[in-house]
């Protein structure tokens, strides 16, 4: 994700030490069926359709340790 | 089963098929139940009314929409730049009006490039949370000095728009088509979406227009001297449905006033200066007039004789010295150009605010006339007065319409605050250049013209801002949240009538009284009980409100040709004959034989459809009658009138009868009861119903009072909200997963198609008084049943996360300095990760389908500004699942995620503590859920899913519940959809023979009941039980909503008690009668409990020589020795080093006084204080400890908190302690 972007001055809560940044991986998100893949602070609008309203997908991403 | 072995196919009565496959393919031509659509037709259509290519019928106007009459009404402002030649002109003159006024559908804003459907729909609104809104502009015109006219357009926000209304994408779109948007297939609009919440403008009652009543009001006669309470009124409605009310007052010197309001102002006229404005009527004119030749009726003459004689005094004959005397009172408060004469401003007046239904004066002379006489005849008794609360004289006041009028009103303040702009200029001397279009621009800047911030929050709010009052009586509660707790509830805020908030406050009952006008009209079963008991009814099922205008300008030549005396025609013989009215306005004259003629033949024209007299059109015939309702021919062809479909049976067609009209028809409710001088028939004799009073089984069979408690908890079940539940955004949704449709149901629910909403679910119910646990109402439910899914519920609540209201959001909207996203500062690997990487996903938003827990984090966001990772906690205190979330973009779909919408789910299986209730006003709390194997079981092995008490019903006398089982039981024997829809059965053809046949024929026995078997010993009991299938709904109100319970908890700061409320753990009050009660018991342990212990308990310390709560004081104890006071001596404290104050005090000075005794041997008068201190005798004794005598005691702390407020007001209060 491009958080680390110039601009925000945030160079004190590099990381630091052990912790690795978040993984790279836009998120997918859908509308009328379709996906769409929208990056952090991208305008929330469907790629096919230019709608507004984007629905988060329903996951098994979450927590892969903790799943029988 | 017996009727296994039939072989002809029978009709499915369920028609389950039928309707799966509607839901899988929606017609894509049209609606599933066409009846939906009309019911909300009156809200629809009005709003269509509006404009100009509504599609209504035109009538007898020009097709023109109630915004263009408005605007035509409204006229032109002038105003003068001041700047003359001399001081007597008033300089340049400039006419400024609005020509067009044009609201489109609402659009993707052209801002967004990329959308490819540049309609919005309604669903984008609900789900966006904003406003479904169409643009408005308007044409603004004016004129510069060399009269050249000059126009701009101009924009005027965004208005809401009603959903599917003319100006609406959805209109005219098919049940598969309102699927593809998101919408129910049976979606009927009627509403407006604001902030995505639905909201209606509710149908208000209103007098009825153009129809002059009498009133006798005792509060008339406080109006002023000599007023009296009788007078007549009428409420005059333009051709763009605003209304003036004229009221005409009569004086105890027989002469009368005519009352109207201008800008909330009232002004009185007397009556003779109209009269003689309106058409410079001769005073042997106006004598004539209301004479009408009946010069031997004493009463009149004197009165007119007075009439005439009191205005002698004003010395103006002629009509224009009347409209001149009028000009010169009302130039200041009208506002109407300046160089108008004082005649033009009084014929404005006259014209504008005189009954102003009427254009023509010789109408408005004639109606006033006509008023004048019913006064008369009010003041002498000959007729009675009118009951403004009887339907008879009540119409409807339409969404649409009273929409139009705040938009015209709304262009009106637009033109007037233009005007005020200028001559602010003028007066201030600025530079006014009228051929400048800058100056003009410059002018614009100032005025407000955004009409639709002012309309979406009358929406929101329901609140009326309004300079003239728009002739209403009340200013707020006009809207009202379409709630779509079930379909019921939903359907009922489209059909609520509510008779006014002002209406709300009287102390008398008289305005709720269940009238017989109503009938037909207003449902007398569907109103709810409590305050708005009466005020807040339903229309009955049939009723319709006319909306589209008629044509009736040929009515008054047809009615001429067959015997009415036309309107001119000298000398009438007002004794002989009575008046003919269209719409207020006196047509003619007949005799009362040939007007009863006249309304049959009217009657049957309408219905056969001759001459082009409209169906709706309103016969309203009354007849001479000692003492009764003054006589006449009153027709009405308005809009906004009740009318209902009814049989005529002159001819057998259908005719249309209106509130007025049905007073005096002769309506037979079945064709059974048809006799003489009956003239109609009801179609079907359940029509009085409202569709929720229609939906009750065998409501017939119900004492009334059931029936209404039904219509209550209809409303209040939780069923099937929607189908679209995944595109609702609702604060709160109730839903019923396993909804069944009823085994036993009236035929309508077919038509209306309540199959697709199911309420509740069929359930064996047992009459028995078995474990006791179903006393008082309280109802056993089988364990199994609950576990199989027996109305098992959800429960859907919102939670909407916008950034832009976060603590730390930055003001400006273009960049926001907060984006959901987790931030490096939160670890989600390794040994320790972040707890919220179950619920919260790397964008920031919860996983659909997490668990979360009171307290969980649902969504994170990261602040720009220190770079560290936020949680936004879920708030409930239940668990949840996340059911879908919604990510929000703005208008055109160009910022980044800023708000978010998280729909929860949380399951409700059903506990001990819900409500639970039949359709016939029998509602119960669970009391157990009784183990399958404990429940008595029947011969054939049936076991009840619901056990009921027969103590429900002799007193209830719910018979209809009785019949249903009966019928729920054989239905579901025979697989029948049984129908009970009310009056189908007679003494002769009695329910229980039909249905106990039925149950024989599957081998119950007739009555319904049947041996039982106790579930715990096996034994049969000893009676009979009443066992059958009873639909039961699952009402809202559940237990984990409202339990409250603690021992100790949060505690209000001040007094440290409890605190009040449900959502703050706070407790209940133990008040004072409870605290009677208690002491009565003896119960002294639990009232210590109560109200000491688990309430404000405290210590504290009391001195026991003087009694005071608030005097401690501490020693400073340094290393074991007591160092205080001036004259570092040792002081008596207790062991803690505490002494009273107080105490100390007076010993300090007794010391100090015997010390000075001693040292000048002079006797001091002891200074007595003015406090009295009460204390027991022997704490006086050991006075001898010269700083009191400390002790702690157990009081409330509010005690301690009392007398520290009363020692700041000083007084003292002083504890004895024994």
């Amino acid at each position: 994700m491009n958080r680390q972007q110039p601009g925000s001055q945030n160079s004190s809560s590099a990381p630091s030490g052990s912790f690795l940044p978040p993984p790279k991986q836009d998120m997918e998100y859908l509308y009328c069926g379709v996906k769409n893949e929208i990056k952090a602070r991208e305008p929330i609008r469907c790629r096919e359709c230019g709608h507004r309203i984007m629905y988060k997908k329903r996951t098994k991403r979450s927590a892969p340790d903790c799943c029988l | 089963m017996p009727d296994g072995g039939s072989s002809s196919r029978r009709v499915p009565t369920f028609n389950t098929l039928a309707r799966e496959d509607s839901f899988k393919n929606p017609p894509a031509d049209g609606a599933t139940y066409k009846i939906l659509n009309e019911f909300v037709a009156p809200h629809i259509e009005s709003f269509n009314a509006l404009f100009d290519d509504s599609g209504l019928p035109s009538g007898d106007g020009d097709g023109r929409g109630l915004l263009s009459l408005g605007l035509q009404d409204i006229g032109e402002r002038v105003v003068f730049d001041g700047r003359g030649v001399d001081s007597e002109s008033w300089g340049n003159r400039m006419r400024i009006w609005i020509e067009q006024v044009t609201i489109a559908r609402p659009m993707v804003p052209d801002r967004d490039r990329t959308a490819r459907e540049r309609r919005v729909f309604p669903a984008e609104a609900r789900e966006r949370l904003t406003s479904y809104r169409g643009r408005m502009s308007i044409k603004l015109c004016w004129t510069d000095p060399s009269g050249q006219k000059h126009e701009m357009p101009k924009d005027c926000g965004l208005v809401p728009i009603m959903v599917r209304s003319v100006r609406c994408n959805l209109r005219g779109m098919s049940a598969a088509e309102l699927v593809q948007r998101h919408e129910e297939p049976e979606e009927f609009g009627g509403y407006f979406l604001i902030n995505g919440n639905e909201r209606l403008i509710r149908y208000l009652i209103l007098p009825r227009r153009n129809h002059v009543i009498s009133l006798i009001r005792p509060s008339f006669s406080n109006r002023g001297p000599s007023y009296t309470q009788y007078g007549v009124q009428i409420r005059c409605v333009r051709p763009d449905q605003t209304s003036v009310t004229n009221t005409l007052h009569y004086l105890d010197n027989g002469s009368a006033m005519l009352r109207f309001t201008w800008r909330k102002q009232e002004y009185v006229l007397p009556i003779m200066l109209v009269l003689k404005a309106l058409v410079g009527a001769s005073d042997k004119e106006i004598f004539e007039g209301v004479m009408m030749q009946d010069y031997d009726n004493t009463f009149l003459t004197d009165r007119v004789e007075l009439l005439l004689r009191s205005f002698k005094m004003y010395t103006m004959r002629t009509g224009e010295q009347c409209l001149e005397y009028l000009g010169d009172k009302f130039r200041v408060v009208l506002g109407l150009p300046e160089d108008w004469t004082n005649a033009a401003v009084g014929a404005w007046l006259i014209k504008k605010l005189v009954l102003v239904h009427v254009d023509s004066p010789r109408d408005k002379f004639r109606m006033l006339l006509f008023m004048l006489r019913k006064l008369y005849t009010l003041v002498s008794g000959e007729c009675c007065s009118d009951n403004p609360d009887s339907p008879q004289h009540q119409e409807v006041l339409l969404p649409g319409s009273l929409y139009g009028m705040i938009i015209k009103e709304r262009m009106e303040e637009i033109l007037n605050g233009i005007r005020a702009t200028v001559n602010m200029d003028v007066r201030n001397g600025a530079h006014v250049d009228f051929h400048d279009k800058k100056y003009f621009a410059k002018v614009l800047t100032k005025v407000n013209f955004d009409v639709g911030a002012k309309l979406s929050n009358f929406l929101a709010t329901g609140n009326l801002v309004s300079p003239t009052g728009l002739d209403l009586q009340q200013a707020s509660g006009f809207t009202i949240v379409a709630e779509k707790l079930n379909w019921h509830r939903y359907i009922s805020h489209f059909r609520c009538i509510h008779r006014g908030a002002f209406f709300a406050e009287l102390k008398t009952t008289t305005v709720r009284k269940l009238l017989p006008e109503a009938w037909g009209f207003l449902c007398p079963v569907h109103t709810p009980d409590g305050t708005p008991c009466g005020l807040l009814n339903h229309l009955s099922r049939t009723c319709r409100i006319v909306t589209a205008p008629l044509t009736v300008a040929h009515i008054p030549t047809l009615l001429a040709a067959h015997g009415m005396t036309q309107a001119f025609a000298p000398s009438i013989d007002g004794r002989k004959n009575m008046c003919i009215q269209l719409d207020g306005r006196v047509v003619g004259w007949a005799r009362p034989a040939v007007a009863a003629q006249l309304a049959t033949n009217l009657r049957i024209w309408k219905t056969e459809g001759k001459y082009e007299v409209p169906l709706d059109l309103e016969i309203g015939f009354v007849p001479e009658s000692q003492g009764g309702q003054y006589p006449g021919l009153y027709l009405f062809a308005s809009r906004s009138r009740m009318m209902r479909p009814v049989k005529y049976l002159l001819n057998g067609r259908d005719d249309q009868v209106g509130s007025f009209e049905q007073v005096y028809m002769n309506i037979a409710c079945q064709p059974e009861e048809i006799e003489d001088g009956v003239t109609h028939v009801e179609h079907d004799p359940t029509n009085f119903l409202s569709i929720l009073a229609n939906m009750t089984p065998f409501s017939d069979f119900n004492q009334s009072p059931r029936n209404i408690y039904q219509c209550q908890m209809g409303k209040q079940t939780m069923g099937t909200p929607s189908t679209a539940i995944q595109h609702r955004t609702d604060n709160k949704l109730y839903r019923l997963q396993t909804g069944q449709t009823p085994i036993v149901r009236p035929k309508l629910h077919n038509t209306y198609g309540m199959d697709a909403y199911p309420n509740g679910t069929n359930a064996v119910v047992a009459v028995i008084s078995y474990t006791g646990y179903d006393m008082e109402d309280a109802m056993i439910l089988n364990k199994s049943a609950h576990e199989r899914g027996f109305t098992y519920g959800t429960v859907y609540k919102s939670q909407i996360i916008d950034l832009k209201d976060v603590r730390g959001a930055s003001k400006n909207a273009t960049t926001p300095s907060l984006h959901f996203g987790l931030g490096n500062d939160i670890k989600l690997t390794g040994e320790n990760p972040h707890a919220c990487k179950e619920t919260v996903d790397l964008d920031g938003l919860p996983f659909p389908g997490a668990r979360v827990n009171p307290g969980d984090p649902l969504a994170a966001y990261i602040d720009d500004t220190t770079g560290r990772t936020k949680f936004v906690k879920y708030k409930g205190d239940e668990m949840a699942y996340v059911d879908q979330v919604r990510l929000l973009g703005s208008d055109a779909g160009d910022s980044e995620l800023q708000k978010i919408h998280i729909t929860l789910r949380i399951p409700r299986a059903p506990v001990i503590g819900d409500k639970f209730s039949s359709r016939h006003g029998q509602k119960g709390v669970c009391s157990q859920k009784w183990p399958a194997i404990d429940m008595p079981f029947s011969e054939s092995g049936m076991q009840p899913d619901v056990i009921i008490n027969p103590h429900a019903f002799p007193s209830r006398m719910t018979i209809g519940m009785l019949v249903e089982s009966m019928a729920g039981k054989s239905g579901a024997m025979h697989g029948l959809a049984q129908d009970a829809t009310p009056f189908k059965f007679s003494e002769e053809d009695t329910a229980i023979d039909y249905f106990g046949k039925q149950l024989l024929a599957s081998g119950y026995n007739y009555y319904g009941n049947e041996p039982m078997y106790s579930g715990i010993t096996g034994q049969e009991f000893a009676a009979d039980i009443y066992l059958g299938v009873v639909y039961y709904q699952r009402l809202r109100h559940m237990v984990l909503d409202k339990f409250q319970v603690r021992t100790t908890g949060p505690v209000d700061p001040v007094t440290r008690q409890p605190v009040k409320g449900r959502k703050r753990a706070g407790g209940i009050r133990f008040g004072e009668m409870e605290r009677d009660a208690l002491i009565a018991h003896g119960t002294s342990f639990l009232l210590q409990d109560r109200l000491m212990n688990c309430s404000d308990y405290s210590t504290a310390w009391v001195c026991r020589t003087c009694g005071s709560l608030i005097s401690l004081g501490y020693e400073d104890v340094s290393l074991g020795e007591m160092v205080s006071g001036p004259g570092k001596t040792l002081k008596p404290t207790g062991p803690g080093g505490e002494y009273c104050r107080v105490c100390r005090a007076a010993a300090d000075e007794e010391e100090e006084r015997e010390r000075q005794i001693l040292a000048t041997g002079q006797q001091f008068q002891r200074v007595h204080g003015d406090v009295t201190v009460a204390i027991s005798s022997e704490h006086v004794l050991n006075s001898a400890s010269k700083g009191g005598d400390l002790d702690v005691v157990a009081i409330p702390y509010v005690f301690r908190y009392l007398c520290a407020e009363l020692a700041s007001m000083g007084i003292n209060v002083s504890l004895a302690v024994r």
